[in-house]
């Protein structure tokens, strides 16, 4: 039993994180229709960032992940700028060159970083006793209060901000809302760096538990799809749910089925909930 | 999208013999380790060419291509290696098995579109990834799978030859398709469904017949491929070769016939090159390919027409 409930938690802990990079992906797909396939690439590039300012510029490691963070949404907006903005209205072509970016950056990782592993320092060490049934990591107990909190933010920023009106309003039809005064492009911008940021936000969380190596990446991002599917494309809440779902299937699946074929479980949610709901489990028809 | 005019069509062809005769004399004067660039360059001639088939005439991006060539080569090594069949008999039914799942597959996707589409493909093939690399006791995961040649003793100079008639095949098959009814039905699916639908195309059995066509194509690379090599890792049915096939596509020229050949010739031959300043040649071809489909939408072949009618 108290193991039952220590996979339960790992679940809980890693959905959380799970729903936090995705929600980045549902932010893209809702507002631009694009899938982003180098998001993982950007979760990494934000853990070598705050790897790289704690350990190389002796920042304080918190310091290191906000500014981790910030970097990486800036890089989202320069990537939107320069590759994305071209393929507006072609959503394959988006795919296509958001794949090649994904593997230019994992090579690219490779070229700088090398093959090791790097890992950002723990903000927090020891461990907790868990309703006292079982010692749990300090480090991923403050990773699971930090996505919280973050998750918390963002549903405030997209249901009490002008931004988060803006968002919403080009979500449900674009046209309409250029026609109200939103400059369309600058919505893509911003919300195409936010997404990015939320995968950066992730990387710095889970990094100085799992360290990042150039290809972890594809894993996150397949992930993230799978959440994004499973919760319902564009929808938020749906990401959150998903999250945790594919979290506690995963660390359940991988403790009392196989451990080999962890990954296994969520793609094949992936490829059900797609045949199943053909149209994406999406919120709104697509034309 | 390719248009032959009657009067461009003469050169063309005339230069592909030349081409074509330079290349079929490769083994002449080309050492062994050339040769083994132009037998993997033929195979990504030929993944790159079936793929643009479904890809860049029908426009449904899969990911699984690499997937299915996996198919190809595991299905035969293994009946190969495990059941001591010809690699001549296992290769027909490699084929086949990659041909069911196309057709399972495109049945799978044919209400999707899209990035959905694209999303399911690329589950399919880590799946089937997954699989092969834990099933360690069928096909032997990361260690490889040693498979026999395809027939009689090793020889690089017989496998180029093998490879170079299987790639005319697959060209040729293509081309006529391409210039058949069913290569226009495609390229309406592509364009506008509603509209091809409205016209009387089976828009539900062309989709699908795409994913098997191109299927099976891949599943004959693989299949061939894998009995070159003699050694089957879980790598070919990787992403990063779905990478390679795709870069070589859209940098030599999505939705054109010589774009992918063109591209995968000159991709192979370019990472020889580069491979002797290390291991980036991935880098670069990624970032050849970026800057082709943000500059050059239409790859090489795009350019050259532009250079050509500019002149």
């Amino acid at each position: 039993m108290t193991d039952f409930l220590l996979y339960l938690t790992n679940g809980l802990v890693m959905g959380i994180i799970y729903a936090l990079f995705a929600l980045g992906v549902a932010l893209i797909v809702g507002i631009m229709n694009v899938v982003n396939f180098a998001h993982g690439e950007l979760y990494v590039l934000a853990g070598y960032f705050s790897a790289l300012f704690a350990s190389a510029l002796g920042m304080h490691p918190a310091l290191a992940m906000i500014m981790a963070t910030l970097c990486v949404f800036v890089v989202g907006l320069i990537v939107e700028r320069t590759l994305i903005r071209p393929t507006y209205g072609n959503e394959m072509y988006s795919l296509i060159v958001t794949f090649i970016l994904s593997i230019v950056l994992q090579n690219g990782y490779l070229l700088i970083f090398g093959p090791y592993p790097r890992k950002p320092p723990n903000l927090v060490t020891g461990a907790t006793n868990v309703f006292s049934l079982f010692m749990y990591g300090n480090q991923r107990l403050l990773g699971f209060a930090l996505a919280l909190v973050m998750i918390v933010c963002f549903f405030a920023l997209i249901r009490y901000t002008w931004f988060g009106r803006v968002v919403r309003s080009v979500s449900i039809d674009r046209d309409m809302a250029s026609l109200m005064g939103v400059n369309p492009q600058r919505v893509n911008l911003l919300a195409f760096g936010l997404g990015c940021a939320l995968a950066g936000a992730a990387g710095v969380i889970l990094t100085p538990i799992f360290p990042v190596t150039p290809t972890i990446g594809v894993g996150v991002s397949l992930t993230a799809f799978v959440v994004v599917v499973l919760g319902g494309m564009g929808s938020f809440a749906g990401c959150v749910v998903g999250g945790i779902l594919l979290g506690v299937m995963e660390n359940l699946g991988a403790a009392y089925i196989s451990s080999a074929y962890k990954q296994l479980f969520g793609f094949i949610i992936l490829i059900s909930a797609l045949f199943l709901r053909p149209a994406g489990l999406f919120g709104r028809k697509r034309a | 999208m390719e248009v032959i005019t009657a009067n461009t069509k003469k050169p063309l062809t005339v230069v592909g013999i030349v081409v074509l005769a330079l290349f079929a004399a490769f083994p002449l004067f080309l050492g062994q380790y050339w040769l083994h660039t132009a037998i993997v360059g033929l195979f990504y001639v030929m993944m790159a060419s079936s793929w643009n088939l479904l890809a860049g005439y029908t426009g449904q991006v899969s990911f699984a291509h690499a997937a299915f060539a996996g198919v190809g080569a595991y299905t035969s090594g293994i009946l190969a290696a495990k059941a001591g069949l010809p690699p001549l008999l296992g290769l027909p039914i490699g084929i086949a098995v990659a041909a069911v799942l196309g057709l399972a597959l495109g049945s799978l996707c044919i209400r999707m579109g899209g990035i959905y589409l694209s999303l399911t493909t690329l589950g399919f093939s880590e799946i089937l990834r997954i699989i092969v690399t834990n099933e360690y006791e069928i096909t032997r995961g990361t260690m490889g799978l040693k498979t026999p040649p395809l027939f009689g003793e090793y020889s690089k100079t017989v496998s180029f030859y093998v490879l170079l008639a299987a790639a005319l095949l697959i060209l040729w098959l293509i081309r006529r398709i391409l210039n058949s009814d069913l290569g226009a039905s495609f390229r309406a699916v592509q364009n506008d469904e509603t509209a091809a639908a409205s016209l009387g195309i089976p828009v539900v059995r062309v989709r699908i017949l795409a994913f098997v066509i191109a299927g099976a194509m891949a599943g004959f690379a693989g299949s061939l491929y894998g009995h070159y090599l003699m050694l089957i890792t879980p790598h070919i049915l990787s992403l990063d070769l779905m990478f390679l096939v795709l870069a070589m596509t859209v940098i030599g020229g999505m939705g054109t016939f010589i774009g992918p050949i063109v591209g995968a010739l000159f991709l192979e031959t370019l990472s020889e090159y580069i491979r002797v300043y290390g291991e980036y040649h991935i880098l670069i071809f990624g970032l050849v390919a970026l800057a082709v489909a943000r500059f050059a939408p239409q790859g090489l072949v795009g350019l050259w027409r532009q250079f050509r009618s500019a002149v």
